[in-house]
C-alpha cells in the first residue's frame, strides 16, 4: 500500500514538476521594485488602514479581491490560513475589496457575509472609487501583491495552484520560517535600473523621447533581466513609428525571459497592431494560458476577433472580463471587434460601456 | 453750521460710506464665492462616489453663498439628473446658462435631460448644438451616442461612443 502511494506521489510530481517551474517563471511580472503607493482605506467597522502605518512589518500582503469571484473567497481562506498561524511573525494582511466602481450597500452586506463566513482575522477593507486597485496597476482579481521595505516584492494575478503555494513559501521565509520547499531567490531589480526606468517615464510622460531613450538603454545595459526597462524602451519605439526596433527589443527580452507573460503581451499586441495576426495568435495563446494576465486573454482574443475567429475570440473577452470586470480595453477592443463582424449593437453597448469606464460614469 | 459746511460734511459722509460699501461688498462677495467653491469641491467628491442627496445638500447651499456661480448651478443640475429629479436638473441648467449662455456643459445637461424624459428629438438637437459649441465634447459625444443607441441608429452611436473615447483621452470630459 505505502509502495502504491509513494509510486502514486511520484507521477504526480512528475505532472507537477514542469507546471512548477513554469508558472515560476510566469509570475515574474512588472511591478517588482516599485515603490508601494500609499493608501488610506475604511475596514468593516469604519476604522482607516493605512498602508504607511505598517512600515516597521517584515511584509504586508495587499489582497485585492471582489465578492462576485469565485477565486477570490478562495484565496481570502487560504491567506487566512497563513495569517492566523504566522500573525506574529511581522506579517501582516490586508484584503482590499473591489466590487465595484461605487462600492453599495449591497456590496458591504456581501463582504461582511464573507468575512463573517470565514471568520478573517486581517483588516477588510473597501476601495470605493477603485483608486487603489487602479494605482497598483491590478490586472485581475483576486491579486496578490507583497510589500517589503516599501516597495513591491512580489505580485501573483489570479489564484494559480502553484504559483500561491510558492507565494505562501515566500511569506514563510520572510517570516523567519523554513519553507515547505525551497524557495528561489526571487530576483529584485537593481535600484539604479529602476530609477534610470522613471526617469526615462517621466521624459516619455512630457514627450521628451530623445531625453527617455538614453535612460532605457542604460537601464537595460545595468539590469539585462529587468523587463520594464524593454517594454518602455520598446512603447518608445512604437511611439517613434519604430516597430522593427520595438519588436527587437521585445525579443531580446524573451531570450533572457522567455515565459514574461508581460512581454509576451506586448510583443502579441505589436504584433497585432502591425497586422501579423497569425504570429500575435501564436504568442498570445501561449502567454494566455500561462496564468490570469488579464491583458494577455482580451489581446488573445482581439487577435482571434480580427482573423475571422469570432467564437473563439467572444469565449477569451469573457475570460478576461471574468478577471478584471473594470477594464475598459476588454469593451473596447471587443467593440471593435463585433463591428468588424457588423454586430453594430453589441458594438454600440460595449464602445459605451468602454466610455463610461473612461469617464467614471454610469448610464 | 452754515450749508457749505453741511454739504461738505455731508459728502464726506458719503464718500465714506461708498467707502465702506465698496471695501466690504467685494470682500463678501468673495467670501460667498469661497465658501460655494470649496462647498462645490466637496460635493464632487460625493457625487463620484454616488452620495447624490448629501451632494445636493452641500450645492444648495452653495447657491445660498453665490447665486451667480454658473458651476454650482450646473452640477447640481447633474446631481438631480442622478436623482431622477428632471424639473429640478433642467432649472439648474438654465440657471448656469442664464449667467453663462455658452456654459458648455449645463447645454450637454439639459440634452441629457431631455433623454431622460424620452424627448429623444428634443435631446438630438441639443446635444448637436452642445457640440459645435464645446472645445471638450467627450461627454457631449457620449450623451449623443446614448440619443443614438435608443433611436436604433448604431452606426451613429458607435461613431459619437467612439469619438468620446478618442476625444476623452485627453482627460477633458
Amino acid at each position: 500500500m505505502r509502495r502504491h502511494i509513494f509510486f502514486l506521489k511520484m507521477i504526480l510530481l512528475m505532472f507537477m514538476a514542469p507546471f512548477c517551474i513554469h508558472t515560476a517563471n510566469a509570475q515574474a511580472m512588472l511591478q517588482i521594485g516599485k515603490e508601494a503607493p500609499d493608501f488610506s482605506l475604511a475596514d468593516l467597522n469604519g476604522k482607516d488602514v493605512s498602508l504607511k502605518n505598517l512600515q516597521q512589518k517584515k511584509a504586508v500582503v495587499v489582497v485585492f479581491w471582489a465578492t462576485w469571484s469565485a477565486n477570490s473567497k478562495k484565496a481570502l481562506k487560504r491567506f487566512d490560513e497563513f495569517y492566523k498561524k504566522h500573525k506574529d511573525k511581522g506579517i501582516e494582511i490586508i484584503a482590499i475589496n473591489a466590487n465595484n466602481q461605487v462600492i453599495s450597500k449591497d456590496d458591504i452586506e456581501a463582504v461582511k457575509k464573507i468575512a463573517q463566513e470565514l471568520a478573517i482575522a486581517f483588516p477588510v477593507v473597501f476601495d470605493d472609487g477603485l483608486k487603489t486597485f487602479r494605482s497598483y496597476d491590478t490586472i485581475a482579481l483576486p491579486s496578490t501583491i507583497v510589500i517589503s521595505e516599501g516597495k513591491i516584492a512580489y505580485e501573483l494575478p489570479g489564484l494559480p495552484l502553484v504559483g500561491t503555494e510558492d507565494l505562501i513559501d515566500y511569506l514563510m521565509t520572510l517570516a523567519g520560517e523554513q519553507p515547505r520547499k525551497k524557495v528561489v531567490q526571487k530576483y529584485k531589480p537593481r535600484h539604479d535600473a529602476i530609477a534610470d526606468t522613471n526617469l526615462a517615464k517621466g521624459f516619455i510622460a512630457k514627450k521628451k523621447y530623445d531625453m527617455a531613450h538614453p535612460f532605457l538603454k542604460k537601464a537595460v545595459e545595468k539590469d539585462p533581466k529587468y523587463m520594464l526597462a524593454y517594454v518602455e524602451l520598446a512603447k518608445l519605439y512604437e511611439i517613434e513609428g519604430k516597430t522593427a526596433d520595438a519588436e527587437e527589443t521585445l525579443k531580446k527580452a524573451l531570450n533572457i525571459e522567455p515565459e514574461n507573460v508581460a512581454v509576451m503581451t506586448e510583443l502579441g499586441h505589436l504584433l497585432i497592431k502591425a497586422g501579423r495576426n497569425k504570429d500575435s495568435i501564436a504568442i498570445l495563446e501561449r502567454a494566455s494560458a500561462l496564468n490570469s494576465y488579464t491583458p494577455s486573454h482580451y489581446y488573445y482574443a482581439y487577435a482571434l476577433g480580427k482573423n475571422g475567429q469570432i467564437k473563439e475570440s467572444l469565449v477569451n473577452f469573457e475570460k478576461a472580463l471574468s478577471l478584471n470586470p473594470f477594464e475598459e480595453n476588454i469593451y473596447a477592443l471587443r467593440a471593435e471587434v463585433y463591428d468588424l463582424n457588423k454586430m453594430q449593437k453589441e458594438a454600440a453597448t460595449d464602445y459605451r460601456k468602454a466610455l463610461e469606464m473612461k469617464m467614471k460614469i454610469g448610464k | 453750521m452754515s450749508y457749505r459746511k453741511a454739504c461738505r460734511l455731508f459728502l464726506h459722509l458719503s464718500l465714506l460710506a461708498c467707502s465702506i460699501m465698496f471695501l466690504s461688498f467685494p470682500a463678501s462677495a468673495s467670501e460667498g464665492r469661497q465658501k460655494a467653491s470649496s462647498l462645490l469641491k466637496e460635493a464632487v467628491v460625493l457625487y463620484e462616489s454616488g452620495n447624490y442627496d448629501r451632494a445636493a445638500e452641500l450645492l444648495a447651499e452653495a447657491v445660498k453663498s453665490d447665486a451667480n456661480y454658473p458651476e454650482v448651478h450646473d452640477q447640481l443640475g447633474y446631481v438631480l439628473l442622478k436623482k431622477k429629479n428632471y424639473d429640478g436638473a433642467l432649472d439648474s441648467f438654465n440657471a448656469a446658462l442664464k449667467i453663462n449662455p455658452r456654459f458648455r456643459t449645463s447645454r450637454t445637461g439639459i440634452g441629457l435631460v431631455l433623454y431622460a424624459k424620452g424627448d429623444l428629438k428634443g435631446a438630438e438637437e441639443t446635444l448637436k448644438e452642445a457640440l459645435t459649441l464645446n472645445p471638450y465634447p467627450a461627454m457631449t459625444h457620449y450623451a449623443l451616442g446614448l440619443v443614438y443607441e435608443k433611436l436604433g441608429a448604431y452606426e451613429k452611436a458607435i461613431h459619437h461612443f467612439k469619438e468620446g473615447i478618442r476625444t476623452f483621452k485627453g482627460g477633458k470630459r
